[in-house]
């Protein structure tokens, strides 16, 4: 546990990225594009000509800004696949437009802001109500986001 | 209202709305046009509105108001029927048909809606004896005799009117009447009216045909008197004692006229005028389109029409000697190879066999030649077609429709001269190959200037493979290529040389021309040398059989096993190659091929190989060792005995060939690990290979099988490379591998090797304290999914001889996987997985387990439905954009919950046969889960979720819906006991499904209601929430049934519903009835439907449910709707 306070990579020596050959990706699944983690919406197939090799064409969604990313290559190509992390802590508090949020060991954290959109809104609201809820937190590549929030489990 | 008014205000009335209707979209408002609309509508109908139409016809200068007007007379006459005089009625028909006469310059559509009145009338009247309606076939016999163009156009609308109108199909108008109405007109029209304008429509053509030059006008009044010819010849024919349906137009007609016109069609004049007239208008792409389309359905001619067979065969001798001589004496035009081949096909479809072959024989012979030449140049023609890529491809129609011809003449070959489609269908098969492959041996790609095109275009995933796409055209040559077995001798030398070329420095335009020569030879090898039965057995063709045997005596077995042994070496470089069998050496030769792919992998030239030509070899390998490989003797009456001494049962070849095809699988899933669609036709050859006993007994003797066991188990490259798919049924096939006959210590050591290191690792991952930290580390992430997947894979190898064994390795893992659910709670993908392994399971051997297994599986499903509903609590979708697999985990659900409902309906489990000797007889009474509590707990955490929007999405709207209606059958019993607000949203799901889904879901909403129903007269409880809902059902049914046009699909079904509904609310559906005979102002229509409705119960009073009383209703529901069913439905 001798990480905790390091909030740069948030994750201990595990490589951020790692290879996987293009044709093995899935709908769904998470893959790098023009350097940014993004979430894969669409994926097609094709060929040049009958007898050509195939390609895979990839749409993917930036997981933190939503972008839109398009990408070609053929399938026998390794592509960075992004190590994703969802993590789920409670919400204490909003200072300043951070939260303030607790993991599962009582462990609190200050350093995420309320993301600038729906989500947000919604955290704001349902706080401002002082309902107790969880918010999911994924994190790839250096880089953290709030993404989500969920009633409390019932314990 | 409006009688209210004097003649001329509901003119300008009239008029001026027809304005508002008219005026374009900005210079009205929504309600001005709304008032229009009802003006018109209100004015059709107002009672006997005849004087002022009359006088509005007369009058108004407006064209849309004289149409409204003709409409309302015609809807006033049918309404008012009983009530006019007979003789008003025939005057009415006069004065429509004088005014059409002396107005030649009225719209169209205004002078097709009074003609459209006209029938009507006609039709109307023709029941009723004491209106005299004949006359008009008189007057429009006057009108065509004139000679006046104008005056014939308008002839032939009026007849082309009254044939739609007679033909009670879906163009006819509704006029309220029954089908029995309907189909007695019918009837009586066919036999003489129709025959009658047969008749004027033949003197019109005739007369026509015989002018030198036809002006414009002239050739307008011909090509409609042609269409109303082919209206005719296309007509329906009601055959007596036939109820008449109103189908939606039946394509395709044949022509089977009853036994009174024979003097009409077997003269045969009437053909040579068809003749006749084609061959003056082929020119004329439009004209010429009916007049082939009349021949065809002269060719389709049978029935009661012919007095005997002599009759039949010299029509059919005549119809094929005119055929010949239009045929031979020109070039076909693009317009007509569709008609000719549409000919040529019907009258061969529809004569029998033994008309055919009591043809003149050199007739018959002209017949079959000028038929294989036309095959040959439609198909050339078409395969040109495809170079231009042409969107409208007609002769690739024709030719698809010729080759169909051949197929059913050569699938009844023993009927005809022995021997005659030999030639020809080596003519057929050879040019068919010469189409598909390249300059020099063939002429695709070749332009018509003889110059070779070549594009490289962008192919997607959806384009279908050759295979399925002419799978059809591969189909009907494949049969002609066996008929000509001879032939494949010529065949494989080309194959051969083919294999031999070597994809080295070659030009990548010259490699895929070869590989397009090579796919295109192994399509058709396949279709020659096996078929692909569904769900049968596959054998060895009969001819090919019989081919193998006639020739076995020229043949050297020795370097037959040679040639097939050496895949590496040139065919021709072995002595003898010539006196080898022919079916091996196609074999051998697609080996050839597969053998060049394989070494040019392994010197790493795979950028230039092609992977729809590896695809194709697979396929190849597939299908031919499905029939060929390990036959077995005893489906064949007669064996060959090269191939059962190459690939019989305990012989060397069928060994070797194992190993051989084993190797090509692996060396293909290492190296095509990013081609999907080729990985996944290996590794389907690999299922191929073990899923029959006596090939896998072979497969797991080699060492290659148990590398390939061992690779797979380590998850190392290349195999791990793989797609999920294709890992999944790599499982599947190392599973059902393990059953194969192995000695016991070999057998432990196999599943050693398959499946405990898959146990093992999964155990020694989530055993370790620390799994909950590392569980979303990539690589752990990616070990559970692969293990998963695994698990999928394992269950889908379920037979009924593994299933003891593989159940009981897979209970194992189940409740390790509920754990999972909890780790992954986060990771919908997994959560997705997991539960597919639990449907996976369920789908497979459900039901073959004995009660105390499916209890086990039962009880396991329940806990996993707890931990996906805790942990969905509180969930929030938030994605507004959200998509269909979005909601997979739902679906995924829903397809679990039926999958354990269909253990009621499929059950193979015989008390745990299966397992007997396995367990110690847990006795019955301990039962703690049973199906019922897992599905309504499901069900609990289903149904809130499923919302009006999610039923927008089709897959998530079937599978609800096929779960509701099978629990509402199934348990009945405890709908009654479901939460209120569970149990409303079931009652008003049902209730949207009936009103507002598909057909499909309809039906099945409506299936659920009886077993509701039924439950509510059993346990005689009133004003229980089931019992009102059920009341309010029957209204929903008695509505759809009674008031709505209905699909006739749905009679039974929501005749059933009905019923049962019936019998539980007997004072409600009385109230039903009056209310509804209460609104019917109508003194004559009220008895009809008192009657109807009394007829309809009459045989069920009081209605009870039992079986025959509910047959004896649906009988009478069955008229009902048929007598009144058009009364009501108002259209």
């Amino acid at each position: 546990m001798a990480d905790e306070f390091d909030f740069q990579t948030g994750e201990s020596g595990a490589s951020s990225t790692y290879p996987m050959q293009c044709s093995a990706l899935r709908k769904n699944g998470f893959v790098v594009l023009k350097g940014r983690p993004c979430k894969i919406v669409e994926m097609s197939t094709s060929k040049t000509g009958k007898h050509g090799h195939a390609k895979v064409n990839l749409v993917g969604i930036d997981i933190f800004t939503n972008k839109k990313y398009e990408d070609m290559c053929p399938s026998t190509h390794n592509m960075d696949v992004p190590a994703i992390k969802r993590s789920e802590y409670q919400l204490v508090n909003i200072n300043d437009g951070y939260m303030c949020l607790m993991d599962e060991h009582g462990e609190i954290r200050e350093d995420l802001p309320v993301p600038n959109n729906d989500i947000g809104k919604d955290i704001e609201a349902k706080f401002e109500a002082s309902e107790d809820f969880m918010v999911t937190v994924l994190s790839a590549m250096g880089e953290e986001c709030a993404v989500g929030l969920k009633a409390m489990a019932s314990k | 209202m409006m009688a209210a008014v004097g003649a001329p205000e509901v003119i300008t009335q009239l008029e001026s709305a027809a304005k508002v209707l008219m005026a374009p979209p900005s210079m009205v408002s929504t309600e001005q046009r709304q008032h229009a609309e009802h003006i018109f509508l209100s004015f059709r109908k107002s009672k006997s509105p005849f004087a002022i139409c009359k006088h509005i016809l007369e009058t108004s200068k407006v064209d849309y108001v004289l149409f409204q007007a003709a409409t309302a007379i015609m809807e006033a006459v049918v309404r008012e029927w009983i009530l006019l005089e007979k003789t008003s009625i025939e005057s009415l028909r006069t004065f429509l048909l004088t005014y059409v006469l002396q107005r030649p310059n009225l719209q169209k559509y205004v002078r097709e809606q009074i003609l459209l009145a006209v029938a009507v009338i006609v039709k109307r009247g023709s029941l009723d004896k004491s209106i005299n309606c004949k006359s008009i076939f008189h007057e429009v016999g006057q009108l065509i005799s004139s000679g006046n163009p104008t005056v014939q156009t308008l002839a032939c609308s009026i007849l082309t009117a009254l044939l739609s109108e007679f033909s009670s199909s879906s163009k006819t108008s509704s006029i309220g009447l029954s089908m029995e109405f309907h189909g007695s007109c019918k009837r009586l029209f066919q036999e003489e009216d129709l025959r009658q304008i047969f008749v004027l429509t033949m003197e019109v053509l005739q007369e026509f045909s015989r002018r030198e030059n036809l002006n414009a006008q002239m050739s307008s009044v011909f090509q409609r008197y042609l269409a109303l010819a082919n209206q005719v010849l296309s007509w329906n024919f009601l055959p007596p004692n036939h109820i008449l349906s109103f189908s939606k137009s039946a394509q395709n007609v044949t022509l089977k006229p009853t036994e009174s016109w024979r003097e009409a069609l077997l003269d045969t004049r009437v053909m040579d005028l068809f003749f006749t007239v084609h061959r003056k208008i082929r020119e004329d792409s439009d004209m010429a389109q009916d007049s082939l389309q009349c021949l065809a359905q002269l060719a389709s001619m049978h029935g009661p029409i012919f007095p005997d067979e002599s009759a039949q065969v010299s029509y059919l001798a005549h119809l094929v000697e005119g055929l010949l001589s239009m045929i031979n004496g020109i070039e076909i035009e693009d317009s007509e190879a569709v008609g000719i081949a549409n000919i040529i096909s019907n009258l061969i479809t529809m004569f029998p066999r033994s008309i055919l072959t009591a043809l003149p024989s050199d007739l018959f012979t002209s017949f079959i030649n000028c038929l294989t030449l036309l095959t040959c140049s439609f198909g050339r023609s078409a395969a040109l077609e495809e170079v231009l890529d042409k969107d409208d491809m007609v002769y690739m129609e024709a030719y698809d429709k010729l080759l169909e011809s051949w197929l059913t003449l050569v699938q009844d070959e023993e009927h005809f001269p022995r021997g005659c489609f030999v030639q020809p269908a080596v003519q057929v098969f050879n040019s068919y190959i010469q189409c598909h492959l390249a300059a020099p041996d063939g002429t695709r790609n070749l332009s018509v200037s003889g110059i070779a095109t070549h594009d490289e275009e962008e192919i997607n995933e959806l384009q279908e493979d050759d295979r399925e796409l002419f799978s059809d055209q591969l189909s009907s040559v494949g049969m002609l290529g066996r008929v000509a077995a001879d032939h494949l001798l010529t065949f494989r030398t080309q194959q051969q040389l083919m294999a031999s070329s070597d994809p080295g420095s070659v030009d990548r335009k010259v490699l895929d021309d070869l590989y397009e020569d090579i796919h295109w030879l192994i399509l058709v090898s396949g279709y020659l040398l096996a078929d692909d039965p569904q769900g049968e057995t596959p054998l060895i063709p009969s001819e090919v059989m019989e081919f193998s045997i006639k020739h076995s005596t020229e043949v050297d077995i020795n370097t037959t096993l040679q040639i097939l042994g050496s895949p590496g070496e040139k065919a021709s470089s072995i002595p003898g190659c010539n006196r080898t069998d022919s079916v091996i050496r196609l074999l051998s030769a697609v080996l050839r091929t597969s053998e060049v792919e394989s070494r040019a992998t392994r010197a790493s030239l795979t950028q230039l190989l092609s992977p729809q030509m590896g695809k194709d070899i697979v396929w190849f390998l597939r299908r031919w060792a499905k029939t060929y490989l390990l036959m077995d003797e005893k489906l064949y009456e007669q064996i060959s005995i090269p191939l059962s001494t190459a690939f019989g049962p305990d012989t060397e070849g069928a060994q070797w060939i194992v190993g051989y095809l084993l190797e090509k699988v692996i060396n293909n899933l290492s190296v095509w690990s990013s081609e999907p669609d080729l990985a996944n036709d290996t590794v389907e050859l690999l299922v191929t290979l073990v899923e029959k006993r006596e090939r896998a007994n072979i497969v797991v003797q080699c060492e290659n099988w148990w590398n390939l066991a061992k690779q797979f188990a380590s998850r190392s490259p290349p195999l791990h490379l793989l797609s999920r798919s294709v890992q999944r049924t790599l499982m599947k096939a190392l599973v059902l591998g393990g059953f194969a006959h192995m000695d016991l210590d070999a057998k432990q050591q196999y599943w050693a090797e398959v499946l405990h290191p898959l146990q093992q690792r999964f155990l020694n991952l989530i055993n370790q304290e620390n799994f909950a930290q590392i569980s979303q580390e990539e690589a752990v992430k990616q070990e559970i999914v692969a293990t998963l997947e695994a698990l999928c894979g394992i269950a889908e190898a379920t037979q009924i001889d593994n299933v003891a064994s593989l159940f009981s390795f897979l209970m194992d893992f189940l409740s390790s996987c509920i754990g999972l659910m909890e780790v992954y709670s986060n990771t919908p993908e997994t959560i997705n997985l997991i539960i597919e392994v639990f449907v996976e399971v369920a789908h497979k051997q459900i039901c073959y387990l004995g009660e105390t297994k499916s209890m086990k599986l039962y009880e396991a499903c329940l806990t996993l439905l707890q931990v996906y509903s805790k942990n969905n609590l509180g969930r929030k979708r938030s994605d507004a954009t959200a998509e269909e697999d979005q909601y997979q985990d739902l679906l995924l659900i829903m397809e679990l919950l039926t999958n354990l409902l269909s253990k009621e309906f499929i059950d193979f489990s015989d008390t745990d046969e299966v397992f007997r000797g396995q367990e110690q007889g847990t006795p019955a009474s301990s039962r703690t889960v049973s199906a019922a509590d897992v599905v309504l707990y499901g069900v609990n955490i289903v149904l809130p979720l499923m919302s009006q929007d999610l039923l927008k999405f089709p897959s998530l709207c079937n599978q609800y819906y096929k779960l509701i209606t099978f629990i509402c059958e199934i348990f009945p019993e405890k709908i009654p006991q479901l939460p209120e607000d569970l149990f409303k949203s079931l009652m008003f799901s049902l209730e949207l499904g009936m009103t507002s889904m598909s057909s499909e879901i309809s039906q099945l909403c409506l299936e659920a209601l009886s077993p509701l129903a039924e439950q509510c007269a059993k346990n005689q409880e009133k004003d229980t929430p089931l019992f009102i809902a059920t009341r309010h059902f029957l209204k929903l049914v008695f509505d759809m049934l009674v008031l709505q046009k209905h699909n006739t699909e749905m009679t039974v079904a929501a005749g059933e519903a009905l019923y049962t509904l019936v019998c539980l609310h007997q004072a409600e559906y009385s109230e039903l009835v009056e209310s509804l005979l209460s609104s019917q102002r109508d003194a004559v229509i009220y008895q009809r439907l008192a009657d109807a409705f009394n007829k309809l119960t009459a045989s069920s009073t009081p209605p009870a449910m039992d079986r025959k009383q509910k047959v004896a209703f649906l009988k009478s529901l069955e008229e009902f709707v048929a007598n009144v069913g058009g009364l009501l439905c108002v259209k």
